[in-house]
């Protein structure tokens, strides 16, 4: 099992292996980037480490027996690489900058890079790229309040919805496991949950063409009193967890009570940890019976992302996770 | 009481003076301001115009001089760029140079930059075709 975890300031990318309870530092890569590495994505073969720094560039790690070798290095985008993400196919990979455009690569089995598509489709800095959980189809979230998606269309990646409706900067998109709804996470407090709806559906929904529609179908405002910087979607019990600049991560669940057109999300577990400074806080909540660790953080913002049954790979989980 | 509407109420031009040559000062302010701003808009749209033309007319020069020097190369690796080489080509020679109105504007742009940005990768050609960090970069 590896773990990645993003040092802000420092230029290292840190791989920890637990030792029993303990975890200890395999590696330092600090020889591949001149600036703050912003994103550590690991492949789904887990045999490769893409990072994503300020210093305009991605590189791409193998994993070796006595540690990591750059094998490549991704240029082309004109200022800081916001973040990367790894397709669930393997073969390819996003990245998104604050030069407003989204970059996505294909990889061989020869380990060669090649860049498919330079997306302008937004007109400001792209905080961050995700992918759909089981289709090639991109999502990206961007400081002009939208959140677009892309797929491709006879050799050449288009933008095919916008989706609309945050008040301000979009900071982070989270699939659920079926990919058929979206959430966002944005500057304007809420977290918006987005369906897809197909063209012919029975809903009564519009679509253009053969293009699905994504409408928004839950909006949940009043909960958090900052902006929200991170959004993480369980794929095992379908639970939303938010990272916000109030210092708490927030848990929603899906209630009962809505329907699919309009879902209930409802808060089940709040202020489950107070951030302070250089102090280690552990606290316990039972959600659906998991539980929650923190860490201090180094940076000012909170992330959150799941992990997955121990048997399975660990997704990065800087700095909060939710162990099953 | 009758009206007559002979003689002009002789308080009236003095009373609403001020607000006569408010008025007409507005209309002669806007009638000049608007030719002036057509003055200047026309030498921002040409000015703006010769700039897309230039930038546009680079990616061409650049994108058929890299075809003809790939013209003999027939293997797979070469095809896929190649094949992006005559998307960008395409592209140019489809957008609409006579029409300022068009609705897309924009947008074609944005895709003919992403293009050529795509095609400078593959060639492993730096975008701004700068050789060295002394030298100067190409910007539009």
């Amino acid at each position: 099992m590896g773990r990645g975890q993003d040092w802000g300031r420092g230029c290292a990318v840190r791989r920890a292996v637990p030792a029993g309870p303990l975890w200890s530092c395999r590696a330092v890569l600090g020889e591949g980037h001149q600036r703050t590495v912003r994103r550590v994505a690991w492949s789904p073969c887990g045999n490769y480490l893409a990072s994503a720094s300020f210093d305009a560039t991605t590189c791409i790690w193998k994993k070796q027996e006595d540690g990591f070798e750059c094998i490549t290095t991704l240029e082309g985008h004109e200022n800081e690489v916001k973040s990367v993400a790894w397709a669930p196919s393997g073969t390819l990979l996003a990245t998104c900058s604050r030069d407003k455009s989204v970059w996505v690569w294909e990889v061989d089995e020869e380990e060669e890079y090649e860049c498919v598509s330079v997306l302008n489709s937004h007109t400001q800095d792209v905080k961050h790229v995700v992918w759909h959980p089981n289709q090639e189809l991109l999502a990206s979230a961007s400081y002009d309040d939208t959140v677009k998606l892309y797929r491709e269309e006879e050799d050449d990646w288009v933008c095919c919805a916008t989706l609309e409706g945050h008040q301000s900067t979009v900071w982070s998109v989270a699939f659920d496991c079926s990919g058929e709804r979206l959430a966002s996470c944005s500057d304007d407090r809420t977290v918006r949950v987005w369906q897809r709806y197909r063209p012919g559906n029975q809903h009564g929904v519009a679509c253009s063409g053969a293009e699905p529609t994504w409408k928004c179908v839950c909006n949940l405002s009043g909960y958090h009193t900052r902006t929200i910087y991170d959004v993480a979607w369980c794929h095992l019990t379908g639970a939303l967890a938010t990272a916000c600049g109030d210092d708490a991560i927030r848990v929603f669940e899906e209630g009962t009570g809505g329907t699919e057109q309009e879902p209930s999300f409802s808060l089940a577990a709040h202020h489950l940890c107070v951030w302070r400074a250089l102090v280690t806080l552990h606290c316990s909540a039972s959600v659906l019976s998991t539980s929650v660790e923190a860490e201090p953080s180094l940076r000012k913002r909170p992330r959150v992302s799941f992990s997955r049954h121990m048997s399975l790979m660990a997704r990065a989980v800087f700095p909060v996770s939710f162990l099953e | 009481m009758a009206v007559t509407s002979v003689s002009p109420d002789m308080f009236e031009e003095i009373v609403m003076a001020e607000e006569r040559f408010h008025g007409e000062g507005y209309q002669e302010g806007y009638a000049e301001g608007s030719h002036v701003g057509v003055v200047e808009g026309r030498r921002y749209g040409s000015l703006y115009g010769a700039k897309v033309g230039s930038e546009i007319g680079c990616y061409l020069g650049f994108a058929l001089t890299w075809q003809c020097l790939l013209q003999k190369c027939t293997d797979e690796k070469n095809s896929k760029k190649i094949r992006a080489l005559d998307s960008l080509i395409r592209m140019i020679q489809k957008f609409p140079y006579e029409d300022p109105t068009y609705d897309k504007l924009q947008e074609d742009l944005g895709k003919i930059r992403g293009k050529f940005k795509q095609v400078c990768s593959m060639l492993n050609v730096q975008s701004d075709f700068r050789i060295s960090t002394e030298s100067s970069s190409l910007t539009f």
